[in-house]
């Protein structure tokens, strides 16, 4: 595994425009993606993982301002015209949605979805040998290539994501962004999608971000994962230290709050206190603050920075920073 | 399916196997099982307007007569013959019309009646036959006008007349007054058979004037509907897609143009644009605009926040390809159901157009034209506005049901429930 940087998010912001006022789902978010990698980006709902999947695409809704620098392969994606970044999606970066069963065309056999989006972006390409390559790709996600005439309702949950997988990889797409891309489906057909998912990126060497609340399926698939919270970066490492040697006070809440079927009458499903936060007026200081069992006094004030604390360990918490000199003699709580 | 039983296949008809890969025609048949109602609301009001269609194109082929000829007496009620004239004279004179030769020949007739018009169209048949044998003769006698069929006879008995033309229901009882007079020959007019439909106060067959008017209806309505798709689809589509000032203003014109009485506006347009076939059109046509611009507009403003249109996006298709590959195809259905319904109305407001005597011609075999001028005959001849208002309401209706059955039947949304 190459430890190349594919995508160097730097300084990533997005807002929305909403009736009240700029809501900054992401804020100022830097993350690298290395070349063959899968990368889990964990976090609540509505924490801007989502929102930042499809800023790296640039597919966010008109009423959405960017801001940062997306370095993919050494070339600012914000610097890109519409028509360049239309030729990128797709091609070098493409997603996988939440919902298998509405992200096809309804009307649109399955087969033609392969081969439109092959013929798109390379049109020299004929449409036979779209077709050829459709079906044979279709194959080789276990599909039967009779199937290519199906239209989507004909086809089940699990096939459907598999259609959608194959659409990802029709072009042989650097990156792979997967935004709850097994959510809506079951554990069966989740755990053969893994596998799957798994299988596929051995083969093609792919690079996947993974965009999930489901914190056992970061750990399974995972190299390294990153946690959001309130549309910032909490904590990122590779997937052991995040769960073994957890630095974060969220991270540590969020791995708590995970049900466990060993989990007996008398012990209850960790809780965490309070709400996330509404990000029209987010809080002061660290946005974690409110709801943080360790808060300090400079929590509330000034937001922390994201450092590394330990070797390819980033932390984004006072605890692991110098605290400033005139909040360093408080107390707790004052 | 009656019976899971296998069947050996040397038993199943050939007929059935080569129905079995005719893939659409199996398809259709079996979709009688799987909509039920709908099926067959779509098949009946289907032939219906297969039936009205062939009408409309050929309606030379299923038209016994000319539209606009007067082709018998004013109206004669459905199924019913002329009566039949005869011509009565005495023993020893005339009985027959080629009797009457000459320059100065007087025939008697009841005034008002319609003895006049069989005399001369019978005597028109008849020189011309003779024309055809080399005899030129004229066979015209100047009808002497009586007020009654008595004071005819009476006049006949009294050598006044040579002859007398008259009804031969009501000559039969009378000649026992007159030992004198004799029936001769029996004079009809140029119809044989009786009309289906009757004729109208003009004497205009009904039956054809219904199936002419089917291909002025249709013709109106269809374009007008087609107009205003081509018109008013594109601009929704748009208006959806790329939302902006230019959407707001279109928004605003078509909220406008929707908010007046339809049948008003296309008063107002007709009597501006004056009259023609195409002013209706047009005048229709801009009527429904809205309709589709609303329907489609909210559509693509639907069909848009599709997690497959994102995931087009997202695979980077181009904004015309999401348009026309996406969001258009997703958006037919409605746009079906409203065309249907659509050409139902505008049937109507053709016809209502008409009515008040506004756009077409008024000799144009037209239903409204038609039923406006049937209604001042309504209690003696009720068929005048009885067929082209049937005629009105099964082409609106059969369009209705099909537009409805099809909605039904295309719309996922309502069949999975």
């Amino acid at each position: 595994m190459a430890n190349d940087t594919l995508l160097n998010i730097e300084n990533l912001s997005v807002q929305y425009k909403t009736r009240m006022g700029w809501v900054s789902a992401v804020d100022n978010v830097s993350m690298e993606i290395k070349q063959g990698e899968i990368l889990g980006l964990v976090g609540e709902s509505g924490c801007g993982k989502s929102t930042l999947g499809k800023a790296l695409l640039r597919i966010n809704p008109p009423s959405a301002r960017i801001s940062g620098h997306l370095w993919f392969l050494g070339e600012d994606l914000m610097a890109r015209t519409d028509e360049e970044m239309r030729q990128i999606r797709g091609q070098h970066i493409s997603m996988i949605f939440q919902d298998p069963m509405t992200s096809l065309n309804p009307i649109q056999r399955m087969g033609d979805h392969l081969v439109e989006t092959i013929l798109t972006h390379e049109p020299e390409v004929g449409k036979e040998e779209a077709r050829a390559r459709a079906a044979a790709l279709v194959d080789r996600l276990g599909i039967s290539s009779t199937r290519l005439n199906d239209y989507p309702h004909q086809l089940s949950g699990g096939m459907r994501q598999r259609v959608m997988i194959g659409l990802a990889l029709a072009l042989n797409a650097d990156l792979i962004i997967a935004d709850e891309a097994t959510t809506s489906l079951d554990v069966i057909v989740e755990a053969q999608f893994i596998e799957l998912l798994k299988e596929l990126r051995n083969e093609f060497n792919l690079t996947i971000l993974l965009i999930t609340h489901n914190i056992g399926l970061v750990a399974e698939l995972s190299d390294r994962v990153a946690v959001m919270y309130a549309g910032r970066m909490a904590e990122l490492s590779d997937a052991r230290s995040v769960f073994k040697e957890t630095l974060h006070p969220y991270t540590r809440g969020l791995l708590k709050a995970v049900p466990n079927i060993r989990l007996d009458d008398e012990e209850e499903l960790y809780m965490m206190g309070g709400s996330p936060p509404d990000l029209v007026e987010p809080p002061t200081g660290c946005r974690y603050h409110p709801r943080c069992p360790q808060a300090m006094p400079v929590c509330a004030a000034e937001p922390s920075h994201f450092l590394e604390a330990g070797p390819d360990h980033f932390v984004n918490c006072w605890l692991y920073e110098d605290i400033p000199a005139e909040y360093a003699d408080k107390e707790p709580g004052e | 399916m009656t019976s899971t039983e296998k069947i050996p296949i040397e038993d199943i008809p050939q007929w059935q196997k080569d129905l079995d890969q005719a893939g659409f025609v199996r398809r259709f048949l079996l979709g009688r099982r799987w909509y039920g109602a709908d099926w067959w609301f779509a098949v009946i009001s289907g032939l219906l307007l297969i039936f009205v269609f062939s009408m409309a194109i050929f309606p030379g082929l299923y038209a016994p007569y000319d539209p606009r000829q007067e082709v018998g007496p004013g109206q004669l009620a459905p199924g019913e013959l002329p009566p039949t004239f005869v011509l009565v004279g005495q023993k020893d004179g005339a009985t027959e019309l080629d009797d009457l030769i000459g320059e100065d020949v007087r025939i008697g007739i009841v005034i008002g009646s319609e003895s006049a018009q069989v005399i001369r169209e019978v005597a028109e048949r008849r020189e011309e036959e003779l024309k055809a044998e080399g005899q030129n003769v004229m066979l015209r006698p100047r009808p002497e006008r009586y007020d009654t069929i008595e004071e005819a006879l009476e006049g006949l008995s009294n050598d006044e007349v040579p002859a007398v033309i008259g009804l031969k229901d009501e000559i039969e009882p009378l000649l026992a007054a007159h030992p004198g007079l004799v029936i001769g020959e029996a004079l009809s007019g140029n119809i044989q058979k009786p009309f289906v439909l009757g004729t109208n106060q003009i004497g205009q067959d009904v039956l054809s004037r219904v199936i002419w008017g089917t291909r002025v209806a249709l013709l109106v309505s269809f374009s007008a509907a087609l107009f205003s798709l081509v018109v008013g689809v594109p601009l929704g589509l748009i208006a959806g897609f790329w939302s902006g000032g230019l959407e707001r203003a279109m928004t605003l014109v078509m909220d406008s143009l929707y908010s007046f009485p339809g049948l008003i506006l296309a008063i107002a347009i007709t009597s501006v644009l004056g009259p023609g076939i195409m002013n209706v059109i047009v005048a229709i046509a801009v009527l429904y605009v809205p309709t589709y611009y609303r329907i489609v507009r909210g559509q693509t403003l639907a069909v848009k926040e599709e997690l497959y249109v994102e995931a087009a996006r997202s695979l980077g298709a181009r904004p015309f390809a999401i348009l026309t590959r996406y969001i258009f195809p997703n958006v037919i259905p409605s746009i079906v159901v409203i065309f249907s319904v659509n050409v139902a109305d505008a049937i109507l407001t053709e016809a209502g157009l008409s009515f008040i005597g506004l756009g077409l011609p008024p000799d144009t075999p037209d239903w409204g034209i038609d039923l406006a001028s049937g209604q001042n005959y309504m209690r003696q001849a009720w068929w005048l506005i009885t067929f082209p208002g049937l005629m009105v309401m099964f082409v609106t209706l059969g369009f209705s049901m099909l537009g409805e059955s099809l909605s039904e039947i295309l719309n996922p949304r309502l069949t999975e429930n």
